[in-house]
C-alpha cells in the first residue's frame, strides 16, 4: 500500500511537520500551489525519509518564480503527470 | 468641520504568499485605493508575504495574473514606502537581491515603530 501526500501550503503552515511522521518507503509528497514553496530549502526533509520521493508541480513552481530555485532533492511534474500519480498510488491524502 | 479632506496614515502588513488565496491581492487594492484617495500609505511584506515580490515569476501558468509587476505600480500610485522584514527573508533563505520590488529592509524595531505612527493597520 502507498500512499500519495499533497501539500497546498506554504511552509509556515506547518502541514509538512504532521505529514512527515507518517511517511513510508514507497510513498511520495507532491508540492501544489503555495506548498511549492517549500522546495527551496530540503534540510527538513533529508533526515529518515529514505525512499519516499518528493516532488514539485513545475506549473505552480513557474508561477511563483521558484523553477530555478528547486533544490535537487525534489523532481518536478507538470499537471498530467499529477493526474499520472493520483492513478498509481492507492491512496491520496490532501494537506490543505 | 474644515473643507480639507482628512489625510490618514495607512499602514499595510501583506503576510500571505501570492496566488495561493485572496489576501496578498486584497492587501495590495487596500493600499492602491487608499493612495488613490490621497492617503499616505506605507507597505509591508511580512512573513510568506516576502514571496510575493521574488524576481522571475510566470503565472501564466495557472492563468494568474503577476503580482510582482503589480507591486511595481505602487510607486506608481504615491506609495513611497515599501518594506520588507529583513528577518521573513533570512527564514526563508531570501535577500534583496532576488527581489522585483526595491524595499527597504526593517526590523522589529522599526515595526514597531511604524505600527505606532499609523491611524490605521491592516494586517491580512
Amino acid at each position: 500500500m502507498s500512499i500519495l501526500h499533497t501539500i497546498s501550503k506554504p511552509p509556515s503552515s506547518g502541514l509538512l511537520e504532521s505529514c512527515l511522521p507518517l511517511l513510508k518507503a514507497g510513498d511520495c509528497v507532491l508540492f501544489i500551489e503555495d506548498g511549492v514553496f517549500h522546495c527551496i530549502n530540503s534540510n527538513q526533509l533529508v533526515d529518515g525519509n529514505l525512499g519516499v520521493k518528493f516532488c514539485a508541480l513545475t506549473e505552480d513552481l513557474e508561477a511563483r518564480g521558484l523553477r530555478n530555485r528547486v533544490t535537487p532533492l525534489f523532481s518536478v511534474t507538470n499537471t498530467p503527470g499529477f493526474v499520472e500519480l493520483c492513478v498509481r498510488f492507492d491512496k491520496i491524502v490532501n494537506w490543505f | 468641520m474644515s473643507d480639507q479632506p482628512t489625510r490618514k496614515t495607512f499602514l499595510v502588513l501583506s503576510r500571505q504568499a501570492p496566488y495561493g488565496g485572496y489576501k496578498a491581492q486584497q492587501s495590495l487594492d487596500i493600499a492602491l485605493a487608499s493612495a488613490v484617495f490621497e492617503q499616505d500609505v506605507i507597505f509591508v511584506f511580512l512573513g510568506d508575504g516576502v514571496f510575493q515580490i521574488l524576481s522571475n515569476q510566470k503565472p501564466g501558468a495557472i492563468n494568474a495574473k503577476p503580482m510582482g509587476g503589480a507591486l511595481e505600480t505602487l510607486q506608481l500610485y504615491g506609495v513611497e514606502e515599501v518594506y520588507v522584514d529583513q528577518s521573513s527573508l533570512d527564514a526563508r533563505h531570501l535577500t534583496q537581491s532576488d527581489l522585483v520590488v526595491d524595499a527597504q529592509a526593517l526590523d522589529n524595531d522599526k515595526l514597531v515603530e511604524l505600527i505606532n505612527g499609523a491611524d490605521c493597520v491592516f494586517n491580512l
